[in-house]
């Protein structure tokens, strides 16, 4: 994706590449879906053994955080396991390790992070609910003081693995100021119901809080104030989506110029047709431009450049409309062949379509971004 | 791992970095330029070949500039036998620095950006020396004679004839058009065909011709928007000895595509060398221009119009960063040189998208205002259209399809037709 990496980056890409062709190709979600599994744990723990989480976590909690390099890492897994639509809890459990990693109390970090590091423990985050600004702003959830700790109200959507998920990352809104709990998923008075969703390998859920306690030791951070950890968690987990979502469209494109290269209509190639083969290039433009836009993200967002903000919601935007607009240009190019559950173009049409949803809508991302352009 | 992006702030000057030479050169063009260069002006056109008098001041700080010693502008690095300074990029850079609250010779662009090149590249000793230092030393305004009536994307299927007559001389005969500013140059690259019984791009040969004879008509032509910064030429006998031949007799294609090349480049990094210098930021920095649209209309709080603007923001955005990443990728030899046309078809899908939306954003105001003689300029944007010259964008789609991403090439008659063989605007009309 990066037109930069440098040489410990092209092996972790070329490393995760080889690993998932072997463990996890696209079959793999075909084969999960006919079997209405959810993924493969046994894959999962051998991803994190490759660091796919560690890289959020510091040495002295089982990571490798110290010799990584964060979120332009995960990014190149990211976009690995978007070339294979894998179904797995990567971008949640990412986004509670990185939670944790940069807020948690020494406590918290031991407690948790050596088992997110190490496959075992899966992690979900409850940041909003439904509406214009879902996947963007918390607000879905309150708490307030209660005996030594806070009590939990209201109703998170669109949630990513949270029935997979071991620990729930609770993003409250208390007032003016934003609080943050760590609590593990079954704790009393949480629900969690599944959502009906069109990506065959992400799984979604709405989480009810009724009362749920979480005790003083469940606080990532300081009550109220973790407006910017929130807006750091954001972007983290928007950079990686990105990265995602440049994978899966990559891929895409890839299988599409071999089809249109060897695809005979009327005597000549297809992708010989003008009708196809301008789309193809203007599909090629976006796509560097997604690519450009991702890698200028993961980068900005690491290096806590000062406009990381920006630059995510500029990915999310494009890449999240351009991949959608490519890939179903992609499947119409493919004929009749392309509409069948057979064939595996609807299985990354499915995940762009979806990924461009999450983490707020791009008419989200525009309103975010006249506000951070003080309009 | 990766650069920190505050190691790659753009800074004002680099003062700091100047060797005792360097910063005698420095001090030597700011005091000159002090007393000599007319301001930069923040809403002056770069060129604008419809305003005569930009033209001749033009003229005139490119002569004084090469008076002075300076080598003329973009002459810094040219070596010393053709006119320039002979110096590295590094003087250069600093000349131009210095330069920023100045207005440059940016009429020339097409002398500096698109000749010079050419001739340093496929010149003779005596046209390098002749033709190099009459562009530095303001003596020459340079015009590119590539399109013709009968068709401009297909270059290579001109036919503007050149025949090589007795006296040794090549005697020129059709008409060529869309010439920025031909109407104030003094010469031009001008292809011609010299063999039509073979191959299209086999019987093209390249000359530098003086547009100051009485063979050469050079009639302005009228654009949607008013002015004319065009003309049309009607070539008659126009007479070009032959120590004016650029290249080869048939081997004109090899330098037109130089000529191409040139200015793509020159696009890429950006016409008016100079004139953005300072500007260059690192980061992404969203236009103020869209909210103060809405501020001035009463729109800022309405949910379609902030909708077009983040939209707005991401469009600059991410044209800007396709041309950095392809332009990266050209350096470390990441991607092949056809990949250079994907920022230039980007950008034309953007300026399009762009208008379309700027022109929603000003509603009725983009199309008439009161107050305002410019307003109507944005919705006139939409008529006027900026993806026709330097290649329009099907041809850049095309060179993006089959140069970049190897579809198979369209199908044509055989590459070997003779060009005499070929249907063109003019056979297909009599036939
Ligand atoms: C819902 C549905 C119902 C159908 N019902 C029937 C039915 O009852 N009976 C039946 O016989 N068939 C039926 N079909 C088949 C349908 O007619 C074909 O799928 C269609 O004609 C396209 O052919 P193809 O799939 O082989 O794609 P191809 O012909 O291989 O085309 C692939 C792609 O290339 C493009 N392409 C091809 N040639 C050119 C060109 N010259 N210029 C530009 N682009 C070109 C196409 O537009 C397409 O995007 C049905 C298909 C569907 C999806
Ligand atoms: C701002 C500007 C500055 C210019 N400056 C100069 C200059 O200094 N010197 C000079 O010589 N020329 C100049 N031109 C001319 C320019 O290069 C030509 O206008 C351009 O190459 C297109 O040629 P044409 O106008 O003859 O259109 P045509 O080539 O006739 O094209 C007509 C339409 O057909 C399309 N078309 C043609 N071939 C194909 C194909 N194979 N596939 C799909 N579509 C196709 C074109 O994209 C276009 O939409 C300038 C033009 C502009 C607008």
């Amino acid at each position: 994706m990066d037109i930069e990496l440098n040489e410990d980056q092209t092996m972790l890409q070329d490393m995760t590449r080889r690993f998932l062709e072997d463990r996890s190709p696209i079959g793999a979600l075909r084969k999960q879906v006919n079997a209405s599994e959810s993924f493969d744990r046994d894959v999962w723990k051998e991803g994190a053994e490759l660091g796919w989480i560690a890289l959020f976590v510091p040495e002295e909690n089982g990571g490798i955080a110290e010799s990584a390099g964060g979120v332009e890492d995960a990014a190149i897994v990211a976009e690995e396991l978007g070339r294979v639509v894998f179904s797995g809890p990567f971008i949640s459990t990412c986004a509670v390790t990185f939670a944790i990693a940069q807020s948690g109390s020494a406590e918290q970090r031991e407690a948790h992070l050596p088992g997110l590091a190490a496959g075992e423990t899966l992690g979900a985050w409850c940041l909003s609910g439904r509406g214009p600004m879902a996947g963007i702003d918390a607000g879905a959830i309150t708490a307030k003081a209660s005996g030594n700790g806070f009590e939990l109200n209201g109703s998170a959507a669109f949630v990513q693995d949270a029935a997979d998920a071991d620990l729930l990352l609770v993003t409250a809104a208390d007032g003016d100021g934003i609080s943050q709990f760590v609590i593990p998923s079954d704790s009393a008075g949480v629900s969690i119901e599944a959502m009906e969703a069109l990506d065959l390998g992400r799984r979604l859920y709405v989480v009810k809080f009724d009362s749920v306690k979480a005790e003083a030791d469940a606080l990532l951070g300081e009550a109220g104030k973790a407006q910017d950890a929130l807006e750091k968690q954001l972007q983290t987990v928007l950079a990686l989506q990105c990265a995602e979502t440049v994978g899966v469209t990559d891929r895409t494109f890839e299988f599409t110029l071999e089809w249109v290269n060897d695809r005979y209509a009327f005597g000549r190639p297809i992708g010989s047709y003008q009708g196809l083969k301008h789309r193809l290039a203007r599909h090629c433009g976006h796509l560097e431009g997604a690519k450009a836009a991702a890698s200028y993200a993961a980068r900005a967002v690491r290096n806590d450049a000062p406009d990381a903000a920006i630059a995510v919601s500029v990915a999310k935007s494009h890449c999240g409309r351009m991949s959608t607009e490519i890939i179903r240009d992609c499947l119409q190019m493919h004929g009749g062949i392309g509409l069948t559950w057979e064939h595996d173009i609807h299985l990354y049409l499915r995940r762009a379509v979806s990924n461009e949803q999450l983490w707020g809508s791009p008419a989200a991302h525009h309103e975010r971004l006249c506000q951070l352009a003080g309009v | 791992m990766q650069n920190n992006p505050a190691a790659e702030i753009v800074v004002k000057t680099t003062e700091d970095q100047d060797t005792d030479e360097v910063r005698a050169f420095r001090l030597r063009a700011r005091e000159w330029m002090k007393d000599n260069l007319p301001p930069r002006l923040p809403h002056e056109a770069g060129n604008d070949f419809d305003d005569a008098k930009l033209v001749e001041r033009d003229r005139e700080i490119q002569k004084k500039l090469h008076a002075a010693g300076f080598g003329g502008h973009q002459g810094i690095t040219v070596p010393v036998e053709y006119g320039g300074l002979g110096l590295d990029q590094r003087f250069e850079d600093v000349f131009l620095e210095e330069a920023s609250p100045y207005r440059l010779p940016w009429s020339y662009g097409n002398a500096t950006n698109i000749a010079m090149p050419c001739i340093l590249g496929h010149g003779t000793e005596e046209q390098k020396k002749k033709y190099v230092r009459k562009i530095l030393d303001g003596t020459h305004l340079w015009a590119q004679l590539l399109s013709e009536p009968s068709g401009g994307s297909d270059l290579a299927g001109v036919l503007t004839r050149a025949e090589q007559r007795e006296d040794g001389n090549w005697y020129l005969n059709g008409s060529k058009v869309w010439t920025t500013g031909g109407h104030h140059c003094d010469m031009g690259l001008c292809l011609a065909r010299t063999d039509p019984t073979v191959r299209k791009h086999a019987g093209l040969t390249m000359f530098l011709v003086d547009f100051h004879q009485p063979g050469m008509t050079v009639n302005p032509i009228k654009l949607v928007m008013g002015g004319s910064e065009f003309c049309q030429e009607f070539l008659d006998d126009v007479v070009v000895p032959d120590a004016d031949r650029l290249g080869e007799v048939n081997g004109g294609w090899k330098v037109a595509q130089t000529q191409l090349a040139s200015e793509r480049k020159g696009m890429a990094r950006g016409w008016h060398v100079g004139m953005h210098r300072a500007e260059t930021s690192p980061y992404i920095e969203p236009n103020a221009r869209y909210g103060k649209i809405a501020k001035k209309l009463g729109t800022e709080n309405d949910s379609y119009t902030r909708a077009m603007i983040g939209e707005l923001i991401v469009y600059d955005a991410v044209s800007d960063l396709i041309g950095k990443r392809i332009n990266t990728g050209l350096r470390s030899g990441k991607f092949h040189g056809e990949a250079g046309a994907i920022p230039s078809l980007m950008s034309s899908v953007f300026d399009i998208d762009r208008t379309k939306l700027v022109s929603a954003i000003c509603g009725p105001e983009a199309i008439a205002s009161v107050d305002e003689k410019s307003a109507n300029g944005v919705g006139m944007s939409r008529v006027s259209t900026h993806r026709i010259g330097g290649g329009t964008l099907e041809t850049q789609m095309n060179l993006v399809a089959e140069r970049h991403l190897g579809l198979p090439r369209e199908l044509g008659p055989a590459p070997d037709t003779p060009f005499n063989e070929l249907r063109s605007n003019k056979t297909a009309k009599i036939a």
